[in-house]
């Protein structure tokens, strides 16, 4: 076996047999959604997790509170999305020991993590991943990213086995897309708002249920995630099983 | 300041740098942000193969890694300068993930460079741009020009020809000894100077209206609106660009930006005061 | 993508209300990522209540299109009645289940109220005849994934008939704007029993 060790000679590469069908992802279904308040930031994700047509879990979580009052999930390959989740972890704890254990903001953390995704370009991870929090001035922020690293911020941002069912739906619900007020023929657009947190949370509610209705890799439980300027706290609901 | 520029320039020669970087290397955690990032490739013999096989949409379609792609921006020299225009679609295959993309990174005041290809791979590298600029001009005490700024960028990527990055950008800026300068870089490893580029997947259809319009004696206020209109035009007709166009001016004073223009809305506007898009009824 | 079924683009959906259905297309006729029509409607009436919708090749819908016209035609002329929505929908099962080697690569849908009861009627299939019966809704195209999260948030049963076009207006809509080879414009009908409204949406040309 003198397999993967690189040759000088490149013709040689191609005549020794190497590694056949080298495949290191696979998908662990599940979906996940962060929308952004005026003052706070919720994460949330079912507890489901599969593999082909089987349920591994049926609660495993996978929003998980990083520290400095940020809120991070990396879904789609579950071993990277916590290989991402524990490598970040580990950074910012390295950020601690360096400056006196100051707070990482949420902007340096989202850029930070582009070089994470990003230093793996070649071999990427194979993962949809969000963070939410808290920027500067206290408003809401949810960062989304692609599996290599481009990020933007938003408002709302569904990722994961179900992103196409749920993001249309909170295009409509968040940021009020294809609303007019009534009686303007068409004119005049539903003026933007933020939600409070209680209508946020309907709405995501929401959005997993009809999900885990249409999506096989979807349901079991919803956990959510939520960052107000006094820390994180957790709620579960429950989701259809079958 | 003399400080700052000296221990960048001499990085490998100033003791106290060396001492520095020996201590960092002999600490059992990675340097955080290194100035030359290193990027990891899988275990293989043929990465490209690899990662052709997982993210390439074109030649597999069923492929997992999705890598947001389609576009259209545009850039020309004019009379007043230069002007600038890009829309804000992202899609991967046929899914839209993002109407909302920031297309233009800001270099600095004098320096803007345009997205198109891989989302990531341009905001990496421009950004990285961005850095490589700022440091030169620590080194030399002076604004780097529009030509050294793009070839940072076009030796860059030819470094990893070959490898799959996907970015097809286009620096402008201005400068003093340059005037107002436009650069077509791209991941073969094109560099490219002009004044006039459309780039992305609605690139024709910006062509078909801007070539049609331009003259170099525009006025400001033309140049945008025909920037946005080709822009608009490609849209139309693009399924993979739409969202939004953003516009940005640029003369020696530095760049400004002249907003963000919603297609749903500025659609209608145009049609209607144009009396142009008869193809559209409503 | 040389998928047959996504080359020229569409969507369509139907939904149930309280006596009265709604089906419901974008107007986008593409080759690829080029927009070649914004006029390319996708339901087609057969009948005074009866709503066929076709996504998917562009010519196997004009094709099928013409396929039951002629069809329907002639069971009038045999039967001196228009065609029930049940009938056509098994007419559309054995038609495309004739080609079980070679298909139509089309998604149609059916709805419509029945002509005597006004029972509403709604259905889907696959591109081989497999009739899918659904009480609340149907969608079909490009947008599915997206039409499927729309409806499946926004649907509620026995709505009345300006809350139902409403309804799936929205769903639609947003759905569409979420795929690049839909849009372009839409068509909504709404048929109950003494009328049939059809309606032409103003939407995003991007």
């Amino acid at each position: 076996m003198q397999t993967t060790v690189a040759s000088e000679y490149s013709n040689e590469i191609h005549s020794v047999p190497i590694e056949h069908r080298f495949n290191p992802y696979s998908d662990n279904g599940g979906t996940v959604l962060g929308i952004a308040g005026e003052d706070f930031a919720v994460l949330a994700g079912d507890t489901r997790q599969v593999e082909g047509y089987s349920i591994q879990s049926r609660y495993e979580p996978k929003i998980f509170d990083v520290g400095d009052n940020i809120v991070m999930t990396a879904n789609g390959f579950a071993a990277d999305g916590v290989a991402l989740i524990d490598k970040f972890r580990q950074q910012l704890k390295w950020y601690k020991f360096d400056n006196f254990g100051g707070k990482l903001e949420i902007k340096s953390a989202a850029r930070y993590i582009q070089h994470l995704l990003y230093g793996k370009r070649f071999f990427p991870y194979y993962v949809s991943t969000l963070i939410a929090g808290l920027d500067e001035e206290g408003k809401g922020a949810v960062y989304s990213y692609d599996p290599v690293g481009s990020y933007e911020r938003e408002q709302c941002r569904a990722g994961g086995a179900a992103a196409s069912l749920i993001m249309p739906f909170l295009d409509n619900q968040v940021n009020f897309k294809n609303q007019f007020i009534p009686g303007t023929d068409g004119k005049e657009k539903k003026p933007l708002k933020y939600l409070t947190l209680e209508e946020v949370i309907e709405l995501v509610r929401d959005a997993f249920s009809s999900a885990t209705e249409r999506h096989i890799y979807v349901g079991d439980g919803l956990e959510i995630k939520i960052v107000t300027k006094d820390g994180v706290r957790t709620e579960y609901y429950p989701l259809k099983r079958d | 300041m003399n400080t700052i520029s000296q221990r960048f320039t001499h990085a490998n020669t100033n003791d106290v740098a060396n001492e520095i970087n020996t201590v960092h290397d002999s600490l059992s955690h990675k340097q955080t942000l290194e100035l030359a990032p290193s990027i990891s490739v899988p275990p293989i013999s043929q990465p490209t193969d690899f990662l052709r096989a997982h993210t390439d949409d074109a030649s597999n379609p069923d492929c997992k890694i999705k890598i947001a792609h389609g576009t259209t921006t545009l850039a020309f020299r004019f009379q007043g300068g230069i002007i600038v225009a890009v829309d804000s679609r992202a899609t991967a295959g046929n899914w839209i993930a993002s109407q909302t993309v920031n297309k233009v990174i800001r270099i600095n005041p004098f320096l803007l460079g345009t997205m198109a290809g891989g989302a990531a791979d341009c905001q990496y590298w421009e950004t990285w741009l961005g850095t490589q600029c700022r440091l030169h001009e620590l080194r030399e005490k002076e604004r780097i020009s529009v030509a050294a700024a793009s070839k940072i960028l076009s030796n860059l990527v030819y470094e990893y020809k070959g490898m799959g990055l996907s970015m097809g950008t286009m620096v402008c800026g201005h400068t003093k000894k340059e005037g107002p300068a436009i650069y077509y870089v791209d991941s073969d490893g094109t560099r490219l100077k002009g004044d006039l580029f459309c780039v992305g997947s609605g690139q024709t259809f910006a062509y078909g209206v801007l070539d049609s319009e331009y003259k170099w004696d525009l006025t400001v206020e033309e140049a945008l609106y025909l920037g946005k209109r080709s822009i608009l035009a490609a849209t139309h007709r693009d399924a993979y660009s739409g969202g939004s166009i953003n516009l940005y001016h640029i003369n020696e004073q530095g760049w400004t930006y002249h907003g963000n223009h919603n297609v749903g809305d500025v659609f209608w506007d145009i049609r209607d005061q144009e009396q142009s898009f008869v193809n559209v009824d409503g | 993508m040389s998928d047959p079924f996504s080359i020229n683009g569409g969507s369509a959906v139907a939904m149930v209300g309280k006596d009265c259905i709604a089906i419901a297309s974008d107007l986008r006729l593409g080759n690829q990522s080029l927009g070649v029509s914004n006029n390319f409607e996708k339901i087609f009436g057969f009948g005074d209540k009866c709503f066929l919708g076709l996504t998917g090749l562009a010519t196997d819908v004009l094709t099928l299109k013409e396929t039951f016209r002629f069809k329907t035609n002639l069971y009038k002329l045999r039967e001196e009645r228009s065609i029930e929505p049940e009938t056509l929908a098994n007419l559309v099962s054995s038609t495309l289940y004739e080609r079980r080697f070679g298909p139509y690569f089309v998604s149609p849908i059916v709805a419509g109220l029945g002509h005597k009861d006004n029972k509403p009627f709604i259905c889907g299939f696959d591109s081989i005849g497999c009739i899918d019966f659904a009480k609340d809704f149907i969608v079909s195209g490009t947008a599915s994934d997206q039409l499927y999260g729309m409806c499946e948030s926004l649907y509620e049963p026995d709505l009345e008939p300006e809350q139902l076009f409403e309804t799936i207006s929205q769903a639609l809509l947003n759905a569409v704007d979420r795929d690049a080879l839909s849009g372009w414009g839409a068509v909504v009908y709404i048929v109950t029993k003494d009328k049939v409204v059809k309606r032409v949406l103003k939407t995003r040309q991007d």
